[in-house]
């Protein structure tokens, strides 16, 4: 087996923009090697080191099963798609961009409701009247699960979601919803408001170890000498004012 | 996961025949539900516990399926097929496969594949008779495979339900308890908040809506809702009409303007839950606690009593019974009796059969009212496990 270091890099969309960004200023030089649409690259002047290009599902998936050993991706992919992430993956350093927050929901014109509390209470009335849980769109199926648990809220259904999920309540599809949000501007748009306590995760784009990866003496010093280039952000959480 | 060689395979379904030749015997009729079930009716049904553990899946055309997660509610399907109203008393006994994620991982105590036995006894209208029969049956069916040293916990979560009915709490109140007996944190928020001033428990509600609203009918706060929507620009979108709505906040005002519940009712509660220890003295200690406060939780304490009566005539051991009035907190669809088998090799985490009383689930799933039925599950790996050595 390689006693190289492995490092995933998002393959597409923003977020490949913005990690090749974070590379360049860390002074990590990644280039592609082969063809322009090869999946396998280097870093300029670090021999021990491959960069693999994929989606950030697919790296989330890499890191859990130890197939690489740090990758870039996000917190709330992280945590949604590993359900026991701290044992499997250590976030190493937020970077900084990516950011997103995983929020609850709900129509506006709920003026009854503007916290989870109010929404613990409702539910269950809710499916007394409409004989129905009340629906919940999303595509962060685990992380609504924990949240809702921990918030005591048990009369409630997932929809899963995998696009437009903001516009599942005008639509009569569900009645609220678990997305992420930045500024807010989507939600009001689509007639929704989050619920003031109803954060459930600042996400950020993290360098992100792999715990079960294969770790030989090369891929540890390898590990150094990146995370070194790479200075703790100042604010490790929430987006720049 | 269920068996790794044939002669695990063997000894597995040696085992099972035993058990189901003791439930066969005392006239429990065997089924064999099917492994794929609809998705929806459990997951509406068994509780959120269950429902994260539950393996679904949607088929070529579009079905939303799971592979059951227990043989309980498969059972009560099987039999509302054969009853429409369900409320003809059967007997039916079981072993198959059952299906559950393991979030913290899979280990032998927590396979993702595993085999119940079990027996489902419903529609018996002596609710007391019932019980002592499943449970003596299971008993007896453990033994019979071999265990020799395990012991019985119980709780009575229809004990809880009367406490609830018997206290002089806001209706409100009340229900938001019933709702969060399952979710220890969130039930202890909730007795915190009803033994709170109301000036101190305003929590979410919008101070100056709420101020408005005060003193209004429904009909009023319904106009002011919609005229506060209008003005805002605020569309009505989703399932919730005006009238929800406007309820929901005339609610939220009266609660920041209740009386806060006396400390002693707060206290009783506590003092309930916090209730173990052998099943005879646990009811003398919950009948002084109620004679103290001067509650009446009306016939629960009785058929309690009743019940230990009845399981010391069926030879259960009452003395070896452990109560606890807590215990049943995580099983979302027990109603009343509900009991563990667990031995000291695998650990109170890993019980090697449970059951109780489930009244509400054959309404659940579609039967037209609610019926009594009670049952009870051995997870046979276990107590294959237990019997060869891990249980001495």
């Amino acid at each position: 087996m390689t006693e190289k270091l492995v490092l995933a890099v998002p393959s597409k969309g923003r977020l490949m923009d913005q990690a090749a960004e974070a590379l360049a200023a860390a002074g990590l030089d990644v280039r592609k090697i082969g063809s322009d649409r090869g999946y396998r690259g280097e870093i300029e002047g670090m021999n021990g080191v491959e960069v693999a290009f994929a989606s950030s599902a697919e790296i989330v998936r890499l890191l859990k099963d130890g197939e690489v050993h740090l990758g870039i991706a996000g917190e709330d992919l992280v945590r949604e798609q590993i359900t026991d992430a701290d044992a499997r993956v250590e976030f190493v350093r937020p970077l900084g961009f990516g950011f997103a927050d995983v929020v609850v929901a709900v129509p506006q014109c709920w003026l009854d409701i503007a916290a989870m509390a109010d929404l613990r209470e409702m539910a269950p009335l809710f499916r007394r009247r409409h004989h129905r849980r009340l629906r919940v769109a999303t595509k962060y199926m685990n992380l609504t699960r924990a949240f809702f648990r921990e918030k005591g809220i048990g009369d409630y259904r997932i929809v899963e979601s995998l696009g437009a999920t903001e516009g599942t309540p005008a639509a009569g599809t569900a009645d609220l919803i678990v997305d992420i949000t930045t500024t807010g501007r989507t939600l009001k748009a689509n007639g929704l408001k989050a619920l003031a306590d109803g954060v459930i995760l600042k996400s950020q784009a993290n360098l992100i170890a792999s715990r079960g990866a294969q770790w030989s003496d090369g891929a540890r010093r390898a590990r150094e000498a990146i995370v070194a280039r790479f200075r703790p952000t100042e604010a490790p959480s929430g987006p720049p004012p | 996961m269920a068996a790794e060689t044939a002669r695990q395979f063997e000894a597995l379904e040696r085992q099972a025949q035993t058990l189901m030749a003791v439930f066969t015997g005392a006239g429990y009729e065997a089924v064999a539900p099917a492994i794929i079930q609809p998705a929806d009716v459990f997951l509406d049904v068994i509780g959120e516990e269950l429902r994260a553990r539950t393996y679904v899946f949607t088929d070529p055309d579009g079905a939303e399926l799971c592979l059951r997660p227990d043989l309980t509610v498969p059972t009560c399907l099987l039999h509302l097929a054969r009853h429409g109203q369900a409320d003809v008393v059967a007997r039916y006994c079981y072993n198959g496969p059952a299906f559950r994620f393991q979030p913290r991982g899979i280990d032998a105590a927590h396979p993702n594949e595993f085999r119940q036995a079990g027996i489902e006894l419903f529609a018996e209208a002596d609710r007391e008779r019932g019980e002592t029969e499943v449970m003596a049956l299971i008993l007896e069916a453990l033994r019979r495979a071999g265990l020799r040293e395990f012991r019985v916990r119980i709780g009575d979560l229809g004990l809880f339900q009367a406490l609830i009915d018997a206290l002089d709490l806001p209706e409100r109140g009340r229900q938001r308890l019933r709702a969060q007996f399952w979710r220890h944190d969130a039930f202890r928020a909730e007795l915190k908040r009803l033994g709170t001033p109301a000036a101190q428990a305003t929590g979410a509600l919008n101070k100056a809506l709420a101020g408005r609203i005060a003193g209004m009918d429904p009909a009023q706060v319904a106009l002011f809702v919609s005229e506060h929507l209008a003005a805002n620009g605020i569309e009505l979108i989703g399932s919730r009409s005006l009238e929800e709505i406007s309820e929901g906040l005339l609610a939220a005002v009266a609660d920041t303007r209740a009386e806060p519940v006396a400390a002693a009712t707060i206290g009783l509660i506590e003092t309930y839950l916090q209730i173990a220890g052998p099943a005879r003295p646990a009811r003398e200690r919950i009948e002084a606690l109620m004679r103290q406060h001067g509650v009446n939780v009306g016939p629960a304490l009785e058929r309690y009593g009743r019940r230990l009566e009845l399981f010391a005539a069926a030879g259960i051991e009452v003395e070896a019974l452990a109560f606890s009035a807590e215990f049943g907190r995580n099983l979302e669809y027990y109603t009343g009796l509900v009991f563990e088998v667990v031995t000291p090799a695998l650990g109170s985490l890993s019980p090697i059969a449970g059951g109780g009383r489930y009244d509400r689930l054959l309404a659940a799933v579609g039967a037209g009212a609610e019926v009594p039925a009670v049952g009870s599950a051995i997870h046979t790996e276990r107590l294959l496990s237990a019997v060869n050595g891990g249980g001495r």
